[in-house]
């Protein structure tokens, strides 16, 4: 497969469960907004740990105030995280891959992007944000659901994987990191938020019942076996797809990204709560969303350049560089 | 007729119109007469409908092209108009003969220019004409290119006259686009006229990918089995992206951008996942000048640096060659029937509109006193840009044009208007007359090969004539009907 090819798919599929995170970011912080604040201090109390926490370029986001906050995350034509860039990115993308995808997907990709472009994802909004939200969020879903009904699962399939469980290893970190930033001990809202964000509700209740503490809920979201969006289960399978596109067998590695993929799985495989605790889960959580952005640029080393350019790194074209940078 | 047909008001006007044989645009003729009575049966809702399904379809399939000048580019769908235009086979026939000895005329004339020059000792052409034609490629003098074949892919633009005669107005043998939109147009209509299609023997067109990936095979270096052909495209920018993504897809090889090959010891390679791959052929959409910033234009980005070197190592294949625009400039282009004549001993099946050349002193004095009734173009330019029609000009426009005449008399040609046939088109007022040109597409690999028909491509604006889609145009599915 063409190393570009490999690079869109992944990225394609990075912004698609981006915009799905953030949606439901939104939607889910919107409401619990309404039991904490009331008037804009309060408001702007509530997100400023959010905003710090998806990395965001706060001083422009706050310029459209708070009260607009998430109309801003997903309309902004400038932030480059809103809803509205990450479609349209992940449209760009694909239009330089369609040989890859299905009509079905692409279908579905584009209409999501001429809803916006046309002026009827303003509609929905109008008619209630969740309208819009859903939608969004849906569409992810469905664009997940025909990725694995309606392509091959080869080479590019893979990527697609790696794309996505970066993605959303990386967001279901962040949420939980939404935890350490607030001034409070995390309430009992906060801590159903953090779940409702990574769909995670259902989930957890079927493990630990009404147990809503801080260590369940951080156990749950890091350590989870089989739970979809933790972040063990998102790091197991970034392993694997790094592994069926090498062919190198898993538990060793043939390059960097292998490497700290396997060590970041085995340090949430042999890490007991205890010793998160000691290091502290803001610590932990900041130090793994550094290796993600390394693993992402290992990716981009190993399969997109040269040899030679990885050395001279300074001297390839900014496009490429742009991209090996868009890790938020 | 039925008392409510779209077409109670229409009218023919002094033009030569494709489905109507009188003047009143009562009586369709022979070949038409089947879609004249299923449009007849239609309401203008009906109408409207299919074309907003197709519109619809188009846009949400992607099928789009970007016209420059706005912001960054607007995507935009090439309009699409419902009522096909049906050539009968005796017509097509004739044609395909016509565009067939002009591939091969022009072919001999480019292996000719770059090597002997035969034609220009015998004095058929002026050499001051080639040498100063701004595609000529000195490059390019003495190589072999695979085949000796120059223009694999050429768009050869039809259009007929007041009389119904069929004129040659222009060759596009560098790359010519429309392709992709001949190929879903057909698509489009059998979905939106399914009992009306297939009532009808109309000739296909989908062999078209399968046509060129064989072209394209047929130049490969190496003798292999499944040589590695690939799209070269200038990028997701470009007007005609969906077309190059499109055609890839449906010739299954891979569609690369410049930075996507390297050229290493005067090989070419594409960048995979698994490390390097050997290219035997690229198709590539990207002029000349771009393609390799070590030979040509030193700021392009889109190109392969070496690329160059390894195609006149014979490595690689081009598919068209390098230097093939010295043969649709549109000075050369005056020169075709005589080329005809020349290397093949014919007579054009397929004759040129009158062309003044600008260079000679008695066709430009013409030309300068005439600019009100003539057509005027720059020899080099394309998509209907740098164009001067005399009657629907103003006299600020005319003095303009008078001036680039005068200080560049090598770049511009002069026709006169010809009154384009027209042929009913769906508009906001109704059906009416829309003038409509033709664009076959040609190949030339072992054989000469020509999907039946072509690109209808219509000026959608009232009296218009020009038919770019950059200029408002808009296009037609084009039937050839093996019956008639």
């Amino acid at each position: 497969m063409l190393s570009r090819v490999a690079d869109n798919l992944y990225w394609m599929s990075r912004y698609i469960e981006r915009a799905e995170g953030m949606s439901r970011m939104i939607q889910v912080h919107q409401s619990l907004a309404l039991e904490y604040a009331g008037n804009d201090q309060q408001l702007e109390e509530f997100w400023q740990p959010v905003l710090k926490s998806i990395c965001t370029d706060q001083v422009h986001l706050e310029a459209e105030g708070f009260r607009k906050i998430g109309k801003t995350l997903i309309f902004s034509d400038t932030y480059s995280n809103s809803i509205r860039s990450c479609i349209s990115m992940a449209r760009e993308n694909a239009r330089m891959v369609r040989d890859q995808l299905s009509e079905e997907l692409w279908l579905e990709l584009n209409n999501i992007y001429l809803l916006f472009r046309d002026g009827g994802a303003e509609k929905l909004y109008e008619q209630g944000s969740d309208h819009l939200l859903d939608r969004i969020a849906r569409f992810s879903l469905v664009f997940q659901g025909l990725s694995d009904a309606t392509i091959p699962h080869g080479e590019g399939w893979r990527f697609l994987s790696l794309g996505k469980y970066l993605e959303r290893t990386d967001q279901t970190s962040r949420m939980l990191d939404t935890l350490n930033l607030r001034s409070k001990a995390p309430s009992r809202a906060d801590l159903m938020s953090v779940l409702r964000c990574c769909i995670a509700l259902s989930a957890f209740r079927l493990q630990f019942r009404g147990n809503l503490s801080l260590q369940n809920v951080a156990n749950f979201l890091l350590f989870s076996e089989d739970f979809p969006r933790s972040i063990r289960f998102c790091l197991r399978a970034i392993d694997h797809s790094l592994h069926t596109i090498s062919g190198f067998p898993s538990g060793a590695f043939s390059n960097e990204a292998e490497r700290l993929t396997g060590s970041a799985l085995a340090m949430v495989n042999f890490t007991s709560w205890e010793q998160v605790v000691e290091k502290g889960l803001h610590q932990t959580l900041d130090e793994l969303q550094v290796t993600l952005i390394e693993i992402g640029q290992r990716v981009f080393e190993t399969y997109v350049l040269l040899p030679s350019e990885i050395k001279s790194l300074g001297e390839i074209d900014s496009v490429q560089l742009a991209q090996a940078q868009q890790q938020q | 007729m039925n008392p409510h047909s779209q077409f109670k008001n229409y009218s023919v006007d002094h033009f030569f119109d494709e489905m109507f044989i009188d003047k009143e645009g009562k009586n369709p003729r022979l070949h038409y007469e089947r879609i004249f009575k299923r449009l007849d049966s239609l309401t203008e809702s009906e109408i409207s409908e299919r074309r907003q399904q197709a519109d619809t379809s188009f846009l949400e399939h992607g099928i789009t092209f970007t016209v420059y000048g706005e912001e960054g580019g607007t995507e935009r769908i090439f309009p699409f108009d419902p009522i096909p235009r049906v050539i009968p086979e005796s017509e097509w026939s004739v044609v395909e003969r016509g565009l067939r000895q002009r591939i091969i005329a022009l072919n001999l004339f480019l292996n000719d220019i770059y090597h002997d020059g035969k034609i220009i000792k015998d004095g058929v052409i002026p050499e001051e004409i080639i040498r100063s034609s701004k595609n000529f490629r000195p490059e390019m003098a003495g190589f072999e290119p695979p085949q000796e074949v120059y223009a694999h892919i050429c768009g050869t633009d039809l259009i007929r006259d007041d009389q119904g005669n069929y004129l040659v107005l222009e060759d596009n043998a560098r790359c010519p686009s429309g392709a992709s939109y001949l190929l879903e147009n057909r698509e489009i209509i059998k979905r939106a006229f399914p009992q009306t299609f297939g009532g009808m023997s109309v000739r296909p067109v989908e062999a078209y990918p399968d046509l060129l990936l064989r072209t394209l095979e047929h130049l490969s270096p190496r003798k292999s089995q499944k040589p590695v052909c690939v799209l070269l495209t200038p990028g997701v920018y470009n007007s005609a992206y969906f077309e190059h993504t499109f055609l890839a897809r449906q010739m299954g090889i891979e569609i690369v951008e410049g930075k996507d090959l390297v050229s290493i010891d005067s090989f070419v390679y594409m960048r995979t996942t698994r490390g390097l791959v050997q290219v035997d052929v690229i198709y590539r959409r990207l002029d000349d000048d771009f393609l390799d910033p070590l030979v040509f234009r030193k700021d392009s980005m889109l190109g392969v640096p070496g690329l160059m070197d390894a195609y006149l190592r014979g490595n690689v294949a081009l598919a068209n060659a390098v230097g093939t625009g010295v043969a649709d400039d549109k000075v050369t282009y005056a020169y075709v029937p005589d080329m005809i004549k020349y290397y093949l001993d014919e007579d054009a099946i397929l004759p040129n509109v009158p062309t003044y050349l600008c260079w000679r002193d008695t066709d430009r004095s013409h030309v300068l006193e005439n600019l009100q009734n003539l057509v005027v173009k720059a020899a080099n330019e394309s998509g209907g840009y740098g164009m001067l029609i005399g009657n629907q000009s103003t006299a600020k426009e005319r003095e303009e044009f008078a001036q680039l005449i005068k200080s560049n008399p090598r770049e511009y040609i002069a026709q006169p208007i010809i009154s384009l046939s027209r042929h009913p088109t769906f508009c906001e007022e109704g059906i009416q007359g829309r003038h409509v040109d033709l664009r076959p597409f040609i190949l030339y690999g072992e054989d000469v090969e020509i999907v039946p028909g072509g690109l209808t491509r219509v000026a959608l604006k009232k009296g218009s004539l020009v038919v770019n889609s950059s200029q408002g145009g808009g296009s037609k599915d084009t039937w050839v009907l093996k019956d008639f």
